[in-house]
């Protein structure tokens, strides 16, 4: 049976990549010996899938994740002992009996993030403010990313306009600035947090501290 | 505590930057100002080599076990983070607590290879500490170091302010309890090493003064503030009620050994004529069944891992082997828990025990003969003959293994150029006895790999006294077995003889070489055990600009006579018994293992003399 659960990524272990959370997880699962359904074949995984991995450095304050399970457990103690083990950083919120069978990952449309950066000049907020509307204004926005095709890979121009909307200033103090906006993420089209920073960066010739920039992905709604 | 905004922007910009955060499932975090002493051990290399150190996990655990105490790591960062780490102005810094260390009481390192010096002089330049012992006062850690190196630590004498010669965790304890003491009613660091010196296997290297004679020989050693003349090496005496790591780390990044490990016993009765292991560790120990179940149960259940593996030098020679891999893979086999053995030698090799463990996986199988020919087998005294191997080979196909890989050493002393070919006709025998089977019963694909290293000789074994093989003279040898393989089903692979060189030159040096590893640290070496950071010509010009002939060191045949840089050290085997397998070596004769018969090593208290494994 389908067992939802939610959980969160944060501080230093946004550092660790999916590969290494998915280990954690694995063996977390099998410590506390719990019925996971293992994948036939000669090499038997745990049924586990992470909804939309995150990238190495970002982190989360809601990732889900489906699990298989062969029977019932109790959801209160499987949160207890769970995060007993797993580190204070990367805890076990909520959990659900899931009787749909769609993937999470079908689910899921828009990410939610809040990007920080400091500014290397001085604006005000109204300034920003304005940047940001005009530059949604526009009917195209141009990103060229690396697109593998078979075996190589090969630079595309991408307009990405529409994989993005609710974009807000959410802050400004001292010059450090926390955007706030919805990504696209799924099968009907990914926008990275990264991608996104950059075309606004580089489109309205804002002079910031590149190694400041951070991101967190604050929800994953449909 | 380090800047954490700083911290933040440099692992954005790094490879792997889980290596630099700490933070896994059983490591320990105190509140660094509570502790009463505060130690920071460290392997002088990458995260994922330092983290697979099984002596990592006992004295993280040994220390952190008491409350006073605190135990953090620091491993050597990677070429990226070291870099962004000086641009930001980031000092070397503890995984634990994240704190600066110059503010902890001991920094240890464990010294493995002689080819990760460098690195424990860069790791010092990161944390703004002084190199030498001389120029830190008491607002500086204690600089520690311990490990099979340590067996010689002359070459990072003016560096360390003392070294843990042999097994370190009982005498650790003893060395931070002193400290806190001192600490407690007035701290003075020569006072604290001083009141040290006198322990058993502690080395204060700053109480022995060397002369030299005019050809460069060591002329004496000579101890001074009633610091004993000569330093004896720590032993466990009790195995059985050692203490044994309960947890280990998890790291989240895979390393190079991502199981449970701990010790099967310490010691071999082999008598390897090369091996430092062998003669520095003595005498064998045992831990008994019951105790390594207990162990590897507590583990177990502490780390989720899903490998066992049992550390010892030579695995077959546990005397009740059979009887202990049975259990634990009883034991452990519903848990989906395996066990692997490593070490195993192809004289006591029963393909049997590997057939429990291996139920599953059939892995490549290693042997190890060390040498081509028999003649020159019976030289280093590796109790293994031809029919050994076949023997081993020959039931090891049949079991279906089809993956061979036979390792073995180049520049042994008396070599000759038979005894290479030997190396490939070894090679041929094995793929021969692959191929003449019955066609139905050949599985799988044959593939044999034959590796070389270049001999190293070391301290305190019988080929301490030998001059290494010249770069040039490796080098022809080399050609010479990889020119007489032409298969390719075989494939050959060697070691660079010039990092083997360098290796010579630290493995049986002096004290005046520390010159020499500032300088090569200066002209940008790191990382030399990585060879694509080995920079052999920037090691040339810092012998050069330091005066030192590593020819010296390396290649020059001592007589018996010399007094050697190590020799104020007391390894527990005395000097006579490795004279004598000297000269048994150089006329090709056999000693036996000790389990059979006591070949009067020097070693007191032997308890492993007769005991027999039982296959």
């Amino acid at each position: 049976m389908k067992f939802r659960i939610k959980f969160n990524k944060k501080n230093y272990l946004k550092y660790i990549s999916h590969l290494d959370l998915m280990r954690l997880f694995e063996r977390t699962f099998n410590r506390i010996d719990a019925p996971i359904e293992y994948s036939q074949g000669f090499n038997p995984k745990p049924k586990i899938s992470i909804a939309s991995p995150l990238s190495l450095g970002i982190e989360s304050e809601e990732e889900w994740m489906d699990i298989e399970l062969l029977e019932k457990v109790d959801e209160k103690d499987f949160i207890k002992n769970v995060n007993s083990i797993l580190p204070s950083d990367i805890q076990i919120l909520e959990t659900e009996y899931i009787e749909d069978n769609t993937p999470i990952a079908a689910l899921i449309n828009w990410s939610v993030y809040e990007i920080y950066f400091l500014l290397l000049e001085d604006k005000k907020k109204i300034e920003l403010e304005n940047i940001i509307e005009d530059w949604l204004k526009q009917e195209e926005i141009l990103i060229e990313r690396y697109r593998k095709k078979g075996r190589n890979k090969i630079l595309v121009t991408e307009n990405i306009i529409e994989l993005m909307k609710d974009i807000e200033l959410k802050s400004l103090k001292n010059n450090e600035v926390v955007l706030k906006g919805k990504l696209k993420i799924g099968e009907s089209g990914t926008l990275r947090p990264r991608d996104f920073i950059n075309a606004f960066i580089a489109d309205n010739n804002l002079n910031i501290d590149i190694d400041s920039i951070s991101f967190k992905r604050i929800s994953q709604i449909i | 505590m380090i800047n954490k905004d700083k911290l933040d922007r440099v692992l954005k910009k790094v490879d792997r930057p889980a290596r630099y955060i700490g933070m896994e499932i059983n490591s320990v975090k105190k509140d660094f100002k509570d502790a009463k002493v505060k130690f920071v051990f460290s392997y002088p290399d990458i995260y994922e080599v330092g983290m697979s150190h099984l002596g990592l996990h006992i004295l993280y655990n040994l220390i952190n076990d008491r409350e006073d105490y605190l135990c953090e790591r620091v491993f050597c960062p990677w070429t990226d983070m070291e870099k962004a780490m000086r641009e930001e102005k980031l000092p070397l810094y503890s995984l634990e607590s994240k704190e600066e260390i110059i503010n902890f009481d001991f920094l240890g390192f464990t010294l493995q290879y002689e080819m990760s010096y460098t690195n424990i002089l860069n790791m010092l330049d990161l944390a703004h500490i002084p190199f030498l012992s001389k120029d830190r006062d008491e607002d500086f850690p204690l600089i520690i170091g311990g490990g099979p190196c340590a067996f010689n630590p002359e070459p990072l004498a003016d560096f360390f302010d003392l070294f843990l010669i042999g097994e370190g965790e009982e005498r650790t304890l003893d060395i931070i309890d002193i400290y806190k003491e001192h600490r407690e009613k007035g701290y003075d660091k020569d006072e604290f090493l001083k009141t040290i010196s006198r322990l058993e296997g502690v080395y204060v290297p700053k109480f022995y003064t060397t002369d030299y004679n005019e050809d460069g020989t060591i002329k004496s050693m000579t101890a001074i503030e009633g610091a004993p003349s000569i330093v004896k090496k720590n032993r466990v005496r009790d195995i059985e009620n050692m203490y044994y790591h309960e947890k280990m780390i998890i790291p989240y990044i895979e390393t190079v050994h991502d199981r449970v490990v701990f010790e099967l016993f310490r010691g071999c009765t082999r008598g390897c004529r090369f091996c430092q292991a062998g003669m520095i560790y003595r005498p064998i120990r045992e831990r008994s069944p019951q105790k390594l179940k207990e162990i590897a149960a507590k583990i177990v259940e502490n780390t989720g891992y899903e490998n066992i593996s049992l550390s010892s030098l030579s695995s077959c020679d546990y005397s009740q082997l059979e009887f202990l891999i049975k259990d634990l893979v009883n034991e452990f086999e519903e848990k989906k828990v395996g066990v692997t053995l490593p070490s195993l030698r192809l004289d006591s090799f029963s393909i049997d025990i590997l057939k429990e463990l291996e139920k599953v996986r059939k892995s490549g199988l290693t042997f190890a003969p060390e040498a081509g020919s028999q003649r020159l087998r019976d030289v280093i005294n590796k109790g293994v003959d031809e029919e050994d191997l076949i023997k081993a080979v020959s039931y090891a196909f049949k079991e279906g293994w089809s993956k061979i890989k036979l390792y073995f050493m180049i520049g042994l002393p008396t070599e000759t150029d038979n005894d290479l070919i030997g190396i490939k006709e070894l090679s041929y025998l094995v793929k021969e006895l692959f191929f003449n089977r019955p066609k139905e019963e050949i599985r799988g694909s044959f593939k044999l790999t034959s590796s070389a290293s270049c001999f190293v000789p070391k301290a305190f074994t019988p080929f301490q006294w030998i001059g290494q093989d010249s770069i040039e003279e490796f080098k022809r040898k080399i050609m010479l077995v990889k020119d007489s393989i032409k298969d390719r089903k075989i494939t050959f692979n060697y070691h660079n003889p010039e990092v083997s060189y360098m290796e010579a030159i630290f493995a049986r040096g002096d004290r005046r070489l520390s010159a020499t590893l500032i300088r090569a640290f200066e002209k940008g070496c790191k990382f030399d055990g990585w060879g694509e950071h080995f920079k052999f010509e920037t090691w040339l010009e810092a012998l050069a600009e330091t005066d030192i002939d590593g020819d010296f060191y390396a290649l020059r045949k001592r007589e018996l006579d010399e007094k050697l840089p190590w020799d104020f050290i007391d390894c527990g085997v005395s000097k006579k018994y490795l004279i004598k397998e000297y000269k048994r070596a150089i006329i090709g004769e056999l000693t036996d293992d000790c389990r059979d018969n006591c070949n009067v090593c020097g070693i007191d208290n032997c308890e492993m003399r007769g005991v027999k494994s039982e296959i």
